[in-house]
């Protein structure tokens, strides 16, 4: 049934109040499901500086009546469907969207390909050795637009 | 066009328009992942261009530019884990919309520091100018001088943290995060702020609309604690602190837009 909601969303944006990351993506992703994929993530090895810094204002959230976290670089919710430890609520807020940005699926990450108009890493501050995407931005072009006269 | 003389230092129209010139300089002396060069002769453009060079495309992890001139717009646009320090002043709008780097500037910095921060760490020896770290959205910025007005306006993360003052209409619309103001604070302190905390070491002139005294817990002592013991700072002094008294609240009627800006 959760499939058949997101291709609702999709097809019939008017419906929803807010974005989710299944909205933007068309699908699920496992870390959404299963506690497993995200107890190995490294919060301190993920954050520049000797402290948890920006993860420091991530918290656990509720979107549509579900636990979810909040993606600031698409401006999305991801939500989580598994059950979530009493006293580990902010902690596993924080792992699910760093395996999230680290996964490359947050929409702010996949629009860089495409959009990127400097050289950049590919999957920002968090993975070391990502590729560089940027380096070779061109101008959108229109098929069949003219610039007006004078432009 | 004829340069510029109110600044010292700057030898090209500095009056928002484009440099022409957008030849990465590729001077640096790079040993390793370090690397180093002397910006005093280097345009904006040419400064940001010779960063990036470095970070994104020469795998160079610390960077050290010598004579910065307090040039404009310095360390804008870095979206990676990285060192960068300053041996000197930047003018305005330094470091901003960064996503990782750890910077250090030996100097002073001018408006608008650090505007638009996403994460890492920004010290500033010296004193900033007004709205510093503007819509912030996170990571650390420590300055060891004095703030100017407006500081954190639009704050959405992160903390600021000063060992000085700030002027007036400190954390105005401040939306979440935490300031640090070891020593007094300006006239409207936190006006219309919707969320965050403010602390305070001084006195404070007045405080903004819904801006309103908070409960002290074991949570701020330790964000305190931790703060200074990061950045050496020494023993903090007695805080009091302030947050949003909640009575311009109207989330409901916000737009679902409107009400992700806030998160």
């Amino acid at each position: 049934m959760a499939e058949q909601n997101v291709a609702t969303e999709r097809h019939n944006p008017e419906l929803t109040v807010g974005i989710s990351a299944e909205y933007l993506s068309g699908k699920r992703f496992p870390y959404q499901e299963d506690i497993s994929t995200i107890e190995d993530v490294d919060l301190m090895e993920s954050t520049p500086g000797q402290d948890l810094n920006w993860l420091e204002d991530i918290t656990l959230l509720v979107e549509d009546g579900v636990p979810a976290v909040f993606d600031r670089y698409s401006n999305s919710f991801v939500k989580i469907y598994f059950e979530i430890p009493k006293g580990r609520e902010d902690e596993i807020a924080r792992k699910v969207l760093i395996k999230h940005l680290t996964s490359g699926n947050s929409y702010g990450i996949q629009l860089k390909e495409a959009h990127a108009k400097f050289p950049q890493p590919e999957l920002g501050p968090w993975v070391k050795g990502s590729r560089t995407v940027g380096t070779d931005w061109k101008r959108s072009v229109l098929p069949g637009w003219e610039a007006p006269s004078g432009h | 066009m004829d340069a510029l003389t109110g600044e010292s230092n700057i030898v090209y129209d500095a009056r928002g328009l484009v440099e022409p010139n957008a030849d990465v300089p590729k001077i640096s002396t790079i040993d390793g992942e370090k690397a180093e060069f002397d910006a005093q002769n280097l345009t904006t453009r040419q400064i940001n261009l010779e960063l990036r060079w470095l970070i994104n495309e020469q795998g160079i992890t610390d960077v050290t530019v010598r004579n910065p001139g307090a040039k404009h717009s310095l360390g804008v646009g870095l979206l990676t884990r990285c060192k960068i320090t300053f041996d000197g002043s930047l003018g305005y709008f330094g470091c901003g919309i960064i996503d990782g780097p750890e910077v250090h500037v030996k100097g002073r910095v001018g408006w608008s520091a650090c505007e638009n921060m996403m994460s890492g760490v920004v010290v500033v020896e010296g004193n900033a100018g007004s709205l510093t770290g503007a819509a912030m959205r996170g990571g650390d910025l420590i300055v060891k001088g004095r703030l100017g007005a407006r500081t954190g306006i639009d704050q959405k993360g992160g903390t600021i943290l000063t060992m000085g003052s700030v002027g007036s209409m400190t954390g105005f619309m401040m939306q979440r995060g935490r300031q640090v103001i070891c020593e007094d604070a300006g006239h409207g302190l936190g006006d219309s702020m919707y969320d965050g905390i403010i602390y305070v070491g001084g006195k404070v002139k007045s405080l903004g609309i819904d801006c309103v005294p908070g409960e002290w817990t074991d949570a701020d002592t330790e964000f305190i604690e931790r703060k200074f013991r990061i950045y050496e700072l020494g023993t903090p002094p007695t805080f009091q602190k302030f947050v949003c008294g909640k009575k311009l609240y109207n989330y409901d009627n916000l737009e679902a837009s409107e009400r992700k800006l806030v998160l």
